[in-house]
């Protein structure tokens, strides 16, 4: 999907409306929207803010000041869910752009069956979190899971393990299984990216006698740079929010191995017996300013200011 | 030399297909086999098809509630958010003022908050209002979840509408909300629909706000009611199997009819 950044026909548009703008009718558009976001979204992230700075009970609040920001900085367990869930962010996005630039350039070689396989390779994203985890929960099963019966069958008895149940490879399987997830996804996406490349360049390249390799790295990757990047975005603001895979498999186990900031926030709120909405309202606030900041600092630095998409 | 380079790429796409829906294929195949044939060999072929299994779920299992409270909620906050969504999306596309852009940036902006910094809150509101635990309150925060990429898909497509159209419309005598109703919402009816497909998905397979917000068993979504199933019975392979083909199976048959358009909505957003 194409789209300008000034929508068209903005000049006649702009003529027009400023000689008599209908106010009401732009705020009897809006306001359903602007209803449902203020009650849901905003007032809510305020609400967060302020708890921030209390202790929230059941039935009584009193303020803390800063008490929860101090106690936050020296909490461990937070910390290394920060470390867990930026690691996930940060190689889950180049593990999944990379292999599906690899399936998409192998599709657009026009290899038979294109088309199956397009529909094929997309199956893992229409599943939930949940589904995949059940899957996978499986798949690693330590006695009949496929990994650790495939390495049995070839004699590799020895790297059979409890993929889930070792702190050393929990998060990495973790991490694995969702790029195996949206692989296809990327895949789609820069298939289509490709798609939309003109003819012309590349011809053109051919005709320089230019060969595959240098087709890919001066000319194909070039001109898909801004699609790849936005993919990362994508890719690493969604694992900046895993909760639901690591909630069904591990819980954040073995030995906080698999913790991200998601599934600390909802134990320190719901599971553990404290009872204090507080707390987690200030892992959330910090956690909001961390994620905004990359998020910012990622599209500073691929000068994607003006295309950050989804 | 091309030939077997070219059979040899196959190959590798064969593998990675595999590798890509074989889990899929496997789960098919567990949910029509018992957990006790499942014991003696994980990998053989549902024969005889237990198709019964099913029912028995469906039944048995509560899975009748859990999907008729995820159709429920998930059709009329898609419905909602695309009501709701195109109205706004088409005045911010379609009207110029003050504001306009401050608006369209405040909602699309909030695409990237991580979902903790408001539900923890929401809970309490919830609870306040006393829509906690309640299918109403689960579909309004949904409408709210999703309101932030909609708008943003609907409004850069209102936005290549051309004006004369609506300068034609409003010269024929139509209201303000009649342009919208009646022209600028059927152009945009390839967009919305992928907004509408888009939604579904996303909603029917959310989990982290109805864990939050929803505790009994009677408004349990299908994800809800999955997780409380594998707690009860971790061990019956066959029967989570079953549940989660229930769970998959809305979503297989819209990819079945609409899969080029599903791929548009999932993908809507990224290609530049």
């Amino acid at each position: 999907m194409a789209r300008d950044a000034t929508p068209a026909g903005a000049e006649t548009n702009l003529r027009e409306d400023a000689l008599a703008k209908p106010w009401g009718t732009i705020v009897a558009f809006l306001l359903p929207a602007l209803t449902i976001y203020v009650a849901f979204t905003a007032y809510p992230a305020l609400r967060t803010l302020w708890n921030s700075f209390h202790k929230v009970l059941p039935r009584r609040e009193e303020a803390v000041g800063l008490a929860n920001y101090v106690e936050l900085a020296r909490d461990d367990i937070f910390w290394r869910a920060v470390r867990n869930t930026i690691t996930w962010a940060c190689t889950s996005p180049l593990l999944e752009v990379s292999v599906a630039l690899v399936l998409a350039l192998a599709l657009y070689a026009k290899v038979p069956g294109a088309r199956f396989f397009r529909v094929a390779w997309f199956t893992p994203v229409l599943m939930s979190y949940i589904v995949v985890g059940i899957l996978w929960l499986w798949i690693y099963n330590y006695d009949w899971g496929p990994v650790n019966v495939g390495l049995r069958a070839l004699g590799l008895d020895y790297f059979a393990k409890p993929w889930l149940g070792d702190p050393k490879t929990a998060l990495p399987s973790l991490i694995f299984v969702t790029s195996w997830m949206w692989v296809g996804f990327n895949m789609v996406v820069l298939l289509a990216a490709l798609h939309s490349l003109p003819k012309e360049v590349i011809e053109a390249a051919e005709l320089d006698n230019c060969g595959w390799g240098g087709k890919l790295v001066f000319v194909i990757l070039p001109l898909i740079r801004a699609t790849l990047l936005n993919l990362i975005v994508l890719s690493f603001i969604g694992k900046m929010k895993i909760f639901d895979l690591v909630w069904i498999t591990t819980k954040g186990n073995p030995l906080w191995a698999t913790e991200t900031v998601s599934t600390y926030v909802y134990k320190r709120a719901f599971e553990w017996t404290t009872f204090d909405l507080g707390y987690p309202s200030t892992i959330a606030a910090v956690w909001f300013v961390i994620v905004l900041a990359t998020v910012l600092t990622l599209t500073w630095v691929f000068r994607l200011r003006e295309k950050l998409e989804y | 030399m091309p030939a077997l380079k070219r059979a040899l790429l196959l190959l590798l796409l064969s593998f990675y297909t595999c590798f890509a829906a074989g889990p899929f294929v496997w789960a098919a195949m567990l949910s029509l086999r018992t957990t006790t044939e499942i014991h003696r060999n994980h990998f053989a072929l549902p024969s005889p098809a237990h198709w019964e299994k099913f029912p028995e779920a469906w039944f048995n299992s509560n899975y009748s509630v859990y999907f008729a409270n995820s159709s429920m909620i998930v059709i009329s906050a898609v419905l909602i958010l695309t009501l709701v969504g195109s109205m706004a999306a088409h005045c911010l596309a379609r009207y110029r003022f003050r504001l306009n852009r401050v608006i369209y940036f405040i909602l699309f902006s909030t695409i990237i908050f991580p979902p903790q910094i408001t539900i923890i809150s929401l809970f309490q509101i919830l609870v306040q209002y006393g829509l906690y635990n309640s299918k109403i309150g689960l579909t309004l925060v949904y409408v709210a979840i999703q309101l932030p990429l909609t708008i943003y898909i609907l409004e850069s497509f209102f936005a290549r509408i051309p004006s004369d159209l609506f300068d034609a419309a409003r010269i024929d005598g139509y209201s303000d909300w009649e342009i919208f109703w009646r022209v600028s919402f059927p152009i945009a009816l390839p967009a919305i629909s992928t907004t509408v497909i888009l939604n579904f998905i996303l909603l029917w397979n959310e989990f982290l706000y109805a864990v939050v917000l929803i505790t009994e068993e009677a408004n349990r979504t299908l994800p809800l009611g999955i997780q409380r199933f594998i707690g009860d019975s971790q061990e019956d392979v066959g029967m989570i199997a079953t549940g989660l083909m229930i769970a998959i199976i809305p979503v297989v048959v819209v990819y079945a009819f609409f899969s080029e358009k599903l791929i548009q909505g999932m993908t809507a957003g990224a290609v530049k």
